[in-house]
């Protein structure tokens, strides 16, 4: 113990009147008190100015007002303190897709993946631009890294067994499929894909023994 | 705490408000005293020949407020000796001039002395503020901590300060015991009265919030910040704290001789004082048995050295018997020349001494071998074993007269909630929350501080990702001393588990406290618009 080094405790703790100021427009936000939230969202600004969940906030509150321009630059905003922030891309995903951009939602959702695998708002945003664009190179990849890191997530086990059916690949769409029922028995969408399923298997299996042979061009 | 609603009358409490060109700030740490709920109040403001503040303490109208005006730059400490001298209360509290009391700050204080305890000193706990200074002269609250929370802990008191002034307040009378503020000092000068307080009374901790103190971020202007950064002024200042006692007789701690044998007063003996100086912190006298000769080679600089002259051709034991007898304290130490001395070098073995159950009981210095052999021993059993046994080496005899000597163990040392507060702040530093949760949890239920510890192993274990534990953790904090860290804490674990009713409590609760009556907001508008025309006290 020496008091020349004369600081006990130096941490300062500089964010902490902003977190409370964020937490509760967050708090606001998710119980859908838009004015409120916003309210505390701006008053977290002019503390932490260069911190980005405030503009991820506002940008939130703009997309439930439909306001999709306002939320486009709070989100961008969010983008420019943080370059990583995985919130504003996401937004910045749905913003482009209620636009009808999906090329940019795809692009967008993409970074945001690129950023957090895990993210369940960007890879369901993926899909649902990739079914948009009829393009399916990249998805089916970051939903199998997904379920790799939760096995079970029924939401995401739909959309993968779907690109599966897509991409032809019956078996294993079918497994997933199986996997899925047993953890929701009453899944409808997933009834009904799985006899689409097994009906492809079967006439697959009646044309040639390959199965790639036959998916080649569906 | 039941507090008397009656508080019309009770004892006088003089509020001493130092100030020196801070005069944006003085409004409010002046108002924040005349607005306690507590109002037998003496209030003396003493500008130490900063720029004119008469304006704004006449503007009060009160006539329990004073100004000492002066237009010499003295210091703090005279400041307050100056203040002391018209100090007329039973008891003294001390603010900044940047400070704030909340309004039960001197009610609490006043309740917990005059009717909870027999202490003669107590104090409460302050958040720490930290602010932005904007340009227009207001302070923007970022964030309220309350960084030291902890109970009265007189060894480390001696070692350092745990106490905040201005969370502190006393009897005046005390003051004729330890003496006048230390004017020669221009650093550290609360912690020199607080550690001169402790030789005569406990500390009674009062675990309230009852006020805030600021620290602007980045560069801070305190002077007494900015005297800190001149290490070697600090550290001769530390060391003037620690070798000044007040005078006897103590109530509360009882002294130690140092008997320092040496052959003669060579560099290597020089050495071993010097070091000895910079590395003790409870109080002592040094005794050096030495030929006359060595006398006039003396550092007479050095504080409480007492020279024995003796016969060049003594030995060491003859030495020691020799300035035993004009030794009056309770504690004696055998040091010889050479021996390694460091941090906490002779206070581990007195602590064990101090706090031993048994009787007859020494204890060996850290460092203490056959050849080099270092204890402390009580001077009555030293007494003993040398009338008994004159003829024996001074190790021999004390065994001989039954005095059991041997090194302390871990848990007779001192400073092991330091220790493991180091060590946990450590693990955090390091990123290992769970560890630091654990520490912290175990100082909670070992080493008193419960509630303060466990507000850090909360968020600990939140960092840690063990989200439960830290759940019931802060719960159980904020239904005994909630603070904004806890609040806020607990408001994030029920936002996660989609409780937002409650997290909005909490938050709400977090947010009123940062930003509330009290927050450290001042406004230009305020003073200008105070009648500039009342008349100077």
């Amino acid at each position: 113990m020496d008091v020349t080094l004369n600081d006990a405790n130096p941490q300062h703790d500089s964010t902490q009147h902003y977190e409370v100021l964020q937490e509760l427009g967050d708090c606001y936000n998710t119980m859908g008190n838009y004015p409120l939230a916003q309210e505390y969202y701006e008053k977290a600004v002019t503390l932490a100015p260069d911190e980005p969940g405030p503009y991820v906030g506002l940008g939130v509150i703009a997309l439930q007002k439909n306001s999709l321009d306002d939320a486009e630059t709070a989100f961008r905003v969010a983008c420019r303190l943080d370059h990583h922030c995985i919130k504003a891309y996401a937004g910045l995903g749905i913003t482009a897709q209620q636009k009808t951009d999906y090329k940019r939602a795809f692009d967008m959702y993409l970074k945001c993946l690129d950023l957090d695998s895990d993210n369940l708002i960007a890879l369901l945003g993926l899909f649902q631009a990739s079914c948009e664009m009829g393009s399916f190179a990249d998805i089916t990849h970051y939903l199998e890294v997904y379920l790799d890191m939760h096995p079970g997530d029924t939401s995401v086990m739909f959309p993968l067994a779907s690109l599966y059916m897509k991409d032809g690949r019956f078996e294993k769409s079918k497994q997933v499929l199986l996997d899925l029922l047993t953890l929701d028995e009453n899944h409808k969408d997933a009834i009904d894909l799985l006899e689409e399923v097994e009906h492809s298997l079967a006439q697959t299996k009646q044309n040639s023994p390959k199965e790639k042979k036959c998916v080649s061009g569906s | 705490m039941t507090k008397n609603n009656d508080t019309k009358a009770g004892p006088v409490v003089s509020v001493m408000i130092p100030t020196f060109n801070r005069p944006q700030y003085l409004y409010h740490a002046v108002a924040s005293v005349l607005r306690q709920s507590y109002r037998p109040l003496q209030v003396i403001v003493i500008n130490d020949g900063g720029v004119d503040v008469g304006d704004i303490v006449s503007s009060f109208r009160d006539p329990r407020l004073m100004l000492i005006d002066r237009r010499e730059n003295r210091g703090k400490a005279y400041s307050l000796n100056e203040a002391l001298a018209r100090a007329e209360g039973k008891y003294v509290a001390y603010l900044d001039d940047d400070d704030i009391y909340y309004p039960n700050h001197i009610e609490t204080l006043v309740h917990a002395l005059e009717s909870e305890t027999d202490c003669q000193v107590a104090y409460s706990d302050f958040y720490k503020t930290y602010c932005r200074e904007l340009s227009d002269g207001s302070r923007q609250v970022l964030s309220k901590v309350v960084e030291v929370s902890r109970d009265f802990d007189r060894f480390f008191m001696l070692h350092f300060n745990h106490v905040l002034h201005v969370c502190l307040m006393h009897r005046r009378d005390l003051i004729e015991r330890t003496g006048p503020y230390n004017e020669q000092l221009n650093v550290l000068i609360d912690w020199d009265m607080t550690r001169r307080l402790v030789f005569f009374s406990n500390f009674y901790h009062v675990r309230e919030i009852t006020g805030e103190y600021y620290h602007p971020m980045g560069e801070c202007d305190r002077i007494s910040v900015q005297r800190r950064k001149d290490k070697q002024n600090y550290l001769r200042n530390v060391l003037t704290i620690r070798t000044t006692c007040p005078p006897k007789p103590w109530e509360k701690i009882q002294d130690m001789s140092i008997i320092f044998v040496a052959d003669r007063l060579n560099k290597q003996a020089g050495e071993t004082i010097r070091s000895l100086w910079q590395h003790t912190f409870v109080p002592y006298k040094l005794y050096l048995p030495m030929p006359e000769s060595d006398f006039h080679r003396l550092n007479t600089d050095m504080p409480n050295l007492i020279f024995e002259p003796v016969d060049p051709h003594s030995s060491q034991d003859q030495r020691i018997d020799a300035v035993l007898e004009r030794c009056e304290d309770e504690y004696i130490a055998i040091v010889p020349d050479g021996f390694p001395i460091e941090n906490v070098w002779i206070e581990g073995a007195l602590y064990a001494l101090i706090n031993s159950p048994l009787d007859h009981q020494g204890f060996e210095l850290k460092g203490s071998t056959d050849s080099l052999w270092a204890a402390v021993v009580k001077k009555e059993d030293l007494r003993h074993a040398r009338k008994t046994y004159p003829h024996l080496p001074v190790r021999e005899s004390l065994k001989a007269a039954g005095v059991a000597l041997r090194h302390p163990e871990f848990k007779e040392m001192p400073f092991q909630f330091d220790n493991l507060l180091h060590q946990a702040q450590s693990a955090e530093k390091d990123g290992n929350w769970s560890e630091a949760a654990r520490i912290f949890e175990s100082i909670a239920d070992h080493y008193q501080n419960e509630v303060w510890m466990t507000r850090l192993a909360a968020k600990a274990f939140f960092h840690a990702g063990e989200r439960e534990r830290a759940a019931e953790l802060s719960r159980k904090v904020n239904q005994q001393w909630p603070t904004v860290d806890t609040l806020l804490l607990e408001a994030k674990l029920k936002r996660q588990a989609k409780d937002f009713n409650s997290a909005l409590k909490l938050l709400t609760s977090a947010e009123q406290i940062l930003s509330g009556p009290d927050a450290l907001a001042y406004h230009h508008t305020n003073l200008s618009t105070q009648d500039s025309a009342c008349k100077r006290i």
